[in-house]
């Protein structure tokens, strides 16, 4: 049985000017029990609309939504399992914190005893015992995130929907409630669809990452297959950094592969996906490339080039590298205390060196 | 509530449930009753009040000299009353500007409770009884009433002056009730009037003046405006302080109006100069909101 | 800097004088009437003689006020009673309707999306913007061509039409501050439509609901010009017996029973207008 199954979802906006943005453009995604997904995308990507959708605050155009296989069309956001931890928190400001996170429990008419017992619990489980009598203006944002949370737990949803909940706290605060997250989520043992921007905070916490665009589902998988095989040039570009280069298969030996690419230069890559003669395109993460070989890298698999820029981040150094017909290719070279001596100028000719196994193949398509 | 509902049938459900009773009620008690007017003014007034079914221009005539017929004569004192409104409004608009103008400055310089006492003292005789408010100006202005009775005990005057019954004492009266009505958009404007501007005028080299005249003053424009048309339109129409403050020495439009519906009963010359006045009003109106239309398209308000 | 000018001493020393003469012309003509209700000369109010309150007590039967002068008053406290009755119905019930109507309207307008929805909203203050007397005339040329008898019923319908207006346009206001992602929490949390009406909306707009009908309320107890038309001889209100007297000639009883109006409005429009000032 599906659980929380999305198929063909549509949903267009007329714009002022006239036309239609495609929020959803046929988007079908299966939800599993228990997991914690993340709708990933750039903001207007339609990430939030099918949240909102899944919530019941809007109706997909065409489609269907349903849970267990019972369909949800219809169905009001009062009336769904599911409850949102809004991006504003939304909390009630005419009601103290415990008011607030008894809510859903006095709508539903339950009996004093056990609706205090539960806001008791809920509130403890997201560490603000004692702050019941509070008004919401008085917590900080990240108390305010915490009620926010109980508010929804405390009525056992079957998925709990969170919408960019994190953008409004500060960074380190941002970090601790990922982490806090997760173990709510393992503890409790709900459905978390987690919508976000952020590919760090989607990489650190979801069990499985949706990357959304353009009104559609890029890539549905775990983060580190996202990471490591990303199914198209958005995803490669928009989780992580990624060089690019688009060529043709010139020279086949078993899965080893030899690439012309279009800046005139020959990059080797091992897949068994692709013969002699197909377009690609080769995904190289700036990790991956060094200055010189050590190890897994191999002596003959190189790409010449010239530093055009050299950024220190900290960690790392950043070269711009000019590999040809003006593509730049950037390599995060690591960085060790008391390297000043070896910085690299800028117009220095370099190498750079990578294992074929790090290459990513994927069909070059034509837009 | 079957459930094959979407959500968006029950919002339109919820929607014309809201709607309903206002727009009703507008169209019924509102629209129609300002159709008939129209109509009205198009028919031949009754004998004893109310009115003939008969194609009948000619109130308009009266007015403004055409069309007449055999019965109706052209009587320029209708137009000149008019005018004499257009200039009374006028006049209270330019009057109750000067006043507010700078106060809103006071006020806006002020700080927390300070300010929102002062808002609180400027607001509140806005919710005086409009007769009430008359009547006090009558105590001050008439032959016995305050300023004479100052002026003559300090020995400064021998004879009572004539304050009442003219467009002086009606201007006053209108600019005494009005003035909550100027002040109020000006103060909003002034309020949120950005000082780094001020600012960057005079580091660009402007004086205090030209700094008023070329950013403080278009940068309150909008206030400015608005006020003005919430001032001149009720200023238009009134005819209880011309009634009490002008007497009969200053008529106004709405005293011919009021006249033709309770005394002469020639409903439809009312209802003529009634909308003539609307139209007035309207053109107004009108080129408020194009020019608000134009501010917002150029992304200020 | 301009805002330093406005800050030096000199100016800030203008503007305050200028602000309190601002403030005397706004408050002088009306503590005038407030200290002439207590003169006792009645034939200059200009000129004191004295104190008294059988202004006050005149008006409602009390002393045995001096002379056949006042006449033509003594029959007034049944009939001040009457309008103020009166005055009392139709500010009441034209308020609480247009509170209901108004309020209604402000909520549709705010959280749906239609076509045409600016136009409409322009349309929903057409009241405000037309003047009272063309507003007046319309509603007595209607009334009476309908067949309606004017009375305070005739009344109550008139005010009720554009009070609805002024509750919508504040309510309004209310509404545009307050976060709309509350209403879907609470859907969210289980909430039908009726209890998050009751729960969460209606709690966030209450002190534009509460200063709507508040300001409906006066703007009713006061309106001069549209009762006028369309009262009729059975609808007569404290305004309208008010311009009666007042055309009789300025009589001191007139001035003790405009400070008592005063004081009233005045306390009603400052818990209005503390309402408005307070936040969330």
């Amino acid at each position: 049985m599906n659980f929380l199954n999305i198929t063909s979802a549509r949903k267009a906006y007329r714009t002022p000017e006239g036309g239609f943005i495609h929020a959803l453009d046929d988007v079908s995604l299966n939800v599993r029990n228990n997991e914690f997904l993340t709708l990933l995308g750039p903001s207007g990507c339609g990430k939030t609309t099918l949240l909102k959708c899944i919530a019941g605050f809007e109706d997909i155009d065409s489609g269907n939504i349903s849970l267990e296989d019972q369909s949800l069309k219809g169905v009001p956001a009062h009336r769904r399992p599911f409850n949102t931890v809004f991006q504003n928190y939304a909390l009630f400001p005419h009601l103290n914190i415990s008011d607030n996170v008894g809510y859903g429990l006095d709508v539903a008419r339950v009996p004093k005893k056990e609706r205090a017992d539960r806001v008791e619990e809920a509130m403890e489980l997201v560490g603000l015992k004692g702050f019941g009598k509070r008004e919401p203006n008085q917590l900080s944002g990240g108390q305010q995130q915490r009620v926010a949370l109980a508010r929804s737990l405390v009525l056992k949803p079957r998925v709990l929907l969170l919408d960019e909940p994190l953008s409004a706290l500060d960074r380190k605060m941002r970090e601790n409630m990922q982490i806090e997250l997760k173990n709510l989520q393992n503890s409790v043992g709900i459905t978390f669809v987690f919508v976000t921007h952020d590919q760090e905070e989607a990489l650190a916490m979801s069990d499985r990452i949706a990357v959304v665009a353009n009104g559609k589902v890029q890539q549905l998988a775990t983060p580190t297959e996202i990471y490591d095989e990303p199914a198209n040039a958005f995803v490669a570009n928009f989780v992580g950094t990624s060089n690019i280069f688009t060529g043709k298969v010139v020279e086949q030996n078993g899965k080893n592969l030899k690439i012309e690419t279009a800046n005139e230069r020959q990059v080797l890559a091992t897949s068994d996906h692709f013969n002699l003669g197909d377009q690609v395109q080769v995904i190289l993460r700036p990790e991956h490339m060094k200055l010189s070989p050590d190890g897994n890298e191999i002596s003959e698999c190189c790409i010449e080039g010239t530093v055009e820029a050299s950024i220190f981040v900290g960690s790392e150094m950043h070269l711009h590298v000019n590999v040809g017909k003006g593509r730049t290719a950037i390599v995060h070279h690591r960085h060790n205390r008391g390297d000043e001596g070896e910085r690299i100028e800028v117009g220095t000719d370099v190498k750079l060196y990578y294992s074929p196994n790090a290459a990513h193949l994927i069909e070059l398509v034509e837009d | 509530m079957s459930s094959a509902d979407t959500i968006l049938k029950r919002k339109r459900r919820t929607l014309v449930l809201l709607l309903a009773p206002f727009s009703i009620m507008l169209s019924v008690f509102f629209l129609i009753p300002l159709g008939i007017m129209m109509v009205y003014s198009f028919l031949e007034p009754g004998l004893y009040g109310g009115v003939e079914w008969n194609w009948y221009p000619y109130n308009y005539g009266r007015i403004i000299g055409w069309p007449l017929n055999d019965f109706e004569e052209f009587e320029p004192i209708y137009l000149k009353i008019f005018l004499n409104s257009l200039q009374i409004a006028l006049m209270t608009v330019i009057c109750t500007f000067l006043l507010s103008y700078p106060a809103a400055f006071w006020v806006s310089r002020m700080k927390g409770a300070k300010k929102n006492f002062a808002l609180f003292l400027i607001t509140l005789p806005f919710f005086a009884n409009l007769l009430v408010r008359i009547y006090a100006w009558l105590l001050l202005l008439r032959p016995t009433g305050f300023f004479n009775t100052v002026l003559q005990s300090a020995g400064l005057i021998m004879e009572p002056l004539d304050l009442l019954f003219n467009n002086f004492a009606v201007i006053i009266g209108m600019v005494y009730i009005l003035t909550p009505f100027m002040f109020l958009p000006i103060y909003a404007n002034v309020e949120k009037l950005d000082y780094s501007l001020v600012r960057a005028s005079q580091d660009l080299g402007a004086n205090p003046l030209q700094t008023f005249r070329r950013v403080i003053l278009p940068l309150t424009a909008p206030g400015i405006l608005g006020g003005s048309i919430i001032v001149f339109i009720p200023a238009l129409g009134n005819f209880i302080v011309p009634s009490f403050l002008g007497g009969s020495k200053v008529q106004m439009t709405g005293n011919l109006i009021e006249r033709s519906f309770l005394q002469s009963r020639d409903w439809p010359f009312g209802a003529a100069l009634a909308l003539l006045i609307m139209a007035s009003v309207v053109i107004l109106v009108v080129i408020q909101l194009n020019r608000q239309a134009k501010a917002e398209a150029r992304g200020v308000s | 800097m301009f805002d330093k000018i406005l800050d030096s001493k000199i100016w800030s020393f203008l503007f305050k004088g200028y602000g309190l003469l601002f403030l005397t012309f706004l408050y002088l003509p009306l503590g005038l009437i407030f200290v002439y209700s207590f003169n006792a000369n009645a034939i200059n109010m200009a000129v004191w003689t004295g104190f008294t309150f059988d202004w006050y007590l005149t008006i409602f039967g009390g002393a045995n006020s001096q002379s056949s002068f006042d006449a033509a008053f003594t029959e007034s406290p049944a009939r001040i009673f009457d309008v103020v009755k009166n005055s009392a119905i139709v500010a009441l019930t034209a308020s609480t309707v247009s509170t209901v109507i108004g309020t209604a309207t402000a909520i549709a307008l705010a959280r749906f999306q239609f076509f045409g929805k600016r136009l409409y909203q322009a349309f929903l203050i057409l009241p405000m913007i037309v003047p009272d007397i063309v507003l007046g005339i319309a509603l007595l040329i209607f009334f009476v061509g309908a067949g309606f008898k004017l009375s305070l019923l005739t009344v109550i319908i008139g005010h009720t039409t554009f009070l609805s207006s002024y509750v919508f346009v504040v309510v309004s206001a209310r509404l545009a501050g307050m976060d709309t992602s509350l209403e879907q929490a609470s859907a969210d949390l289980g909430a039908g439509p009726i209890t998050t009406f009751r729960r969460v909306t209606l709690p966030q707009i209450m002190p534009g609901v509460v200063g709507g009908f508040l300001l409906a309320f006066i703007i009713s107890l006061d309106d001069v010009v549209i009762t006028y038309f369309i009262a009729g001889v059975g609808g007569q209100t404290l305004p309208l017996f008010i311009l009666a007297m007042m055309r009789r000639g300025l009589r001191p009883q007139i001035n003790a029973l405009a400070v008592l109006l005063l004081l009233f409005t005045f306390i009603v429009a400052a818990i209005g207008l503390y309402l408005r000032s307070r936040k969330k």
